[in-house]
């Protein structure tokens, strides 16, 4: 059994290595406190007859170990701050634009994940996007490169959920949200909407099917030309 | 005196009564009878998570609506239904007026209206079961869009959107707001205005103080929520868009208005039970609470503080990603008074002279499981790690392991500790010794193995998990089913307290005056105290916590000793 499932984004082993970096900290905290409040029932029972001390802690001498202990907590979580900070930053922000990205449109509705891919210009936004609505169609990725997706609600909130990748985004109605991933490892990761938006909210599950570059092309290239074939039919 | 008060009948005795002891008895049953309830449909959907799609004992099939419906009002029963009344309520009413020497409450009618208001709240919650639809199921927090359909739902019948689960929820809430912002009121005017001769601000015990500090955030911070479920309201039944981006609205209001209240609100019940543990813990140390004014000073930098952290709830919601370290940093600020407050009773064991009495048990009990609950909070404090864990099981176990010790600890330990002074009779030690450590047990076996499931990515409010390969898999499926093992456990071992509290209630040994040998004022009256509570009033000499004064020969010198021998 491993603690996370496996991780398949760039951005991933961040996540969890910051975890056990907390963890570090917590259970260095969790093993001492706990010395501290179980001991002295032991140590200073009244079965031992003696009288209690008369300490009102209000001298420096008594409560510097108070003083201590916050300290290093505020470091602790100081370092925290500090570790984390990057991969915030570099989650939470789209990369800088390079020829090979994929972007791709996610549109959250109750109950299901619509994608919307660019077309042949790789713009999205643009006349030959195409929009597939359908609980059986995973969003199609290539792997090592970078996804930038704009993630929208068209109702309630939901929340796009990646384990595998270690991402969540919420998405609101009314706002539009840029964030993006690169998996690293071809495969089916379960996407799941984790902001409870109704009565099928449980079933509110796709994937993202990650494929190798060969493989993705030959997707968006049959996918694009079913799509002329209907335009140009109209 | 004596003879009005026997004159009274039933009605005005037990039921329209002023005395504050009453009313604080009324809201603590009150809070029981909604634990019962909010226990239950934990126990309805913990079944179905860990046995899905069979049907459940005591109840029968549960669909997807009614589990998101259970889920939704169980935890509004536990914050709202149990944790205000019992702990800000019938603590505030019970111990607020003896505490401070005084007869009753400076406002005993709006008291009582208080507690009627709040009453009525219960059974607009409970009824919103019984409208068509059912009640609401869109989570404790209520996010619009989605809370906020009614309008479109029954459009545009007014009285059904009204009386949709939505709209009878939004009313309750309400309603249950107003009727603790009265008692809060109460609680100020009362401890500044009644308190006996000599009871000056830094001999006021801290629960008293923390009571008020409670009171203080919670007023402070309920005002925008009212107004945004006001808000909230008028979008299902009038048909206004305040939430609603088609028509200019923003759900993400509704998230800042919600959170502003939610997270103070936690505070506000955690406050009242860290006063609980600041009066038993010196009591059964026989030893003055560890540095006194700076746990007050901590408590009153923690409400300030507690306004500046609320958007940590928001880290993956949308909102500017730079906003987010702000958060962080208040996060990790407002950590450092509470670990003083709790360092500090942890000091105030060392060279004590420790009575492992019951009260005594359930405050250890207390603060060994929040220092997991409060750990835990570090990862979540962590904006980036809470990418990750955000609405899973893990912040479902985090919020259950600060709120559980937080409610039922803190109450249990008041209620074994104080019920002799209330009542005049004696609970069973014995009996009370197997509810501590069955409810132990139980309670790490519910919580304790959720936090890898909800590493394992388990996200929160899911009837069913068999679409997600992540999670119906082995071992969470049996981690499930452990945790409902111990839940319905957890359940079951209250009856023993149930049990001990009629029975020694009835026909318990009689109770002396000071059983534990305390120095606050309570106990310095008859055990149960008679109206008006003194005869005659109680002048203050003294702190609260004069334990083990080495000029005295008793370990405790009474707060309204004048001089020792
Ligand atoms: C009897 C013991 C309890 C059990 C077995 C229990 C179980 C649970 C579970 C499994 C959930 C998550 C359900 C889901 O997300 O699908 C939950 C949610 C919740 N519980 Fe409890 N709980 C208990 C006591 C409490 C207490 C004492 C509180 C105190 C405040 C509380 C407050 C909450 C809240 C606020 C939620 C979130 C509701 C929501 O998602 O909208 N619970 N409970
Ligand atoms: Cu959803
Ligand atoms: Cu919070």
């Amino acid at each position: 059994m491993t603690i996370f499932p496996e991780n398949v984004s760039t951005y991933g082993q961040e996540i969890d290595n910051l975890f056990w970096l907390i963890l570090v900290f917590a259970a260095i905290a969790f093993f001492i406190s706990l010395f501290v409040l179980l001991y002295p029932l032991i140590k200073y029972s009244s079965k031992n007859g003696k009288r209690a001390e008369y300490i009102t802690g209000e001298k420096r001498k008594h409560y510097k170990w108070i003083t201590y202990a916050l300290v290093a907590l505020l470091l602790s979580d100081f370092v925290i701050l500090y570790v984390e900070h990057d991969t915030w930053g570099n989650i939470e922000s789209v990369p800088a634009i390079s020829k090979n990205d994929v972007h791709v449109g996610i549109i959250a509705r109750q109950w299901n994940w619509i994608f919307v891919y660019p077309g042949p210009d790789g713009v999205l936004g643009t006349r030959d996007d195409v929009v597939i609505d359908s609980m059986n169609s995973s969003l199609h990725v290539p792997i090592n490169a970078n996804v930038i997706f704009e993630l929208r609600s068209t109702d309630v909130i939901h929340s796009f959920f990646l384990a595998n990748a270690r991402l969540k985004q919420d998405a609101l109605p009314g706002r539009t949200v840029m964030r993006w991933f690169n998996i690293t490892k071809p495969g089916k990761y379960d996407i799941s909407c984790t902001q409870i938006c109704g009565i099928l909210h449980s079933k509110m599950r796709n994937y993202v099917l990650a494929e190798t570059p060969e493989q993705y092309k030959h997707f968006t290239d049959s996918l694009y030309n079913a799509n002329k074939v209907v335009t140009s039919s109209k | 005196m004596e003879n009005l008060h026997q004159n009274k009948s039933f009605w005005s005795k037990y039921v329209f009564s002023t005395d504050h002891k009453t009313i604080g008895t009324q809201y603590m049953i009150m809070g029981m009878i909604m634990a019962g309830v909010g226990g239950y449909l934990a126990y309805v959907f913990r079944y179905n998570l860990a046995f899905p799609g069979k049907s459940i004992p005591f109840y029968g099939m549960l669909g997807p609506q009614a589990y998101n419906a259970f889920v939704t009002i169980h935890g509004m029963i536990m914050v709202f239904w149990v944790g205000m009344p019992v702990l800000l309520s019938a603590l505030g009413n019970y111990l607020i007026p003896i505490m401070i020497g005084s007869d009753d409450m400076a406002f005993p009618t709006v008291n009582m209206l208080s507690f009627w208001i709040f009453a009525v709240s219960a059974l607009v919650l409970i009824a919103s079961f019984f409208v068509p639809g059912g009640a609401f199921g869109g989570g404790w927090t209520m996010y619009p869009p989605f809370s906020a359909q009614g309008y479109v739902n029954h459009n545009p019948n007014f009285f059904t959107a009204l009386f949709s689960g939505t709209s009878l929820l939004i009313l309750a809430v309400a309603l249950e707001l107003v009727a603790m912002l009265m008692g809060g009121i109460n609680f100020l005017v009362t401890t500044i205005n009644k308190r006996a001769k000599g009871m000056t601000p830094w001999r006021i015990p801290v629960i008293i103080w923390f009571i008020n500090i409670a009171a203080v955030i919670f007023m402070f911070s309920v005002g925008p929520l009212v107004a945004g479920a006001f808000m909230l309201l008028f979008d299902n039944v009038l048909g206004t868009g305040f939430y609603d981006p088609h028509r200019g609205g923003d759900p993400m209001l509704w998230e800042h208005l919600f959170w502003f209240f939610g997270h103070p609100e936690v505070y506000v019940l955690l406050l009242p039970s860290l006063g609980v543990l600041a009066e038993i813990v010196p009591v059964f140390s026989r030893k003055p609470l560890f540095a006194y004014k700076t746990v007050i000073y901590l408590a009153l930098l923690s409400a300030f503080l507690s306004v500046l952290v609320w958007a940590h709830h928001q880290f993956v919601a949308g909102i500017d990603p730079r906003m987010a370290t702000f958060f962080s940093i208040g996060t990790i600020l407002i950590s450092i008074p509470f670990a003083g407050i709790f360092l500090s009773y942890m000091a105030t064991l060392w060279g004590g002279s420790i009575r492992m009495k019951l009260p005594m048990l359930w405050a250890i009990g207390f603060i060994g499981l929040f220092l997991v609950g409060g750990l835990t909070g570090l990862f979540l404090g962590s904006n980036t790690f809470d990418i990750y864990a955000h609405d899973t099981y893990f912040v479902v176990a985090h919020f259950h392991y600060t709120l559980f010790p937080d409610i039922f600890f803190g109450f249990f330990a008041a209620f074994y500790y104080w019920f002799p002074k209330f009542t005049g009779k004696e609970l069973n030690a014995k009996l009370g010794k197997w509810h501590f450590w069955l409810t132990f047990i139980f309670f790490n076996g519910v919580f304790f193995l959720l936090f890898f499931n909800g590493l394992a990515g388990q996200h929160r409010r899911i009837n069913d998990y068999s679409s997600f390969s992540l999670i119906s898999r082995e071992p969470y499926q049996t981690f499930e089913q452990i945790a409902t093992v111990c839940a319905i456990g957890l359940m079951l071992s209250q009856f023993i307290f149930l049990y001990n509290f009629i029975t020694s209630f009835r026909k318990g040994k009689k109770a002396v005056k000071n059983p534990w040998e305390s120095t606050t004022l309570e106990w310095q009256s008859d055990s149960p105290p008679p109206h008006g509570n003194f005869n005659p009033y109680p002048e203050v000499h003294r702190g609260a916590y004069d334990y083990s004064l080495p000029e005295a020969k008793e370990d405790f010198t009474p707060q309204n000793v004048p001089n020792v021998n």
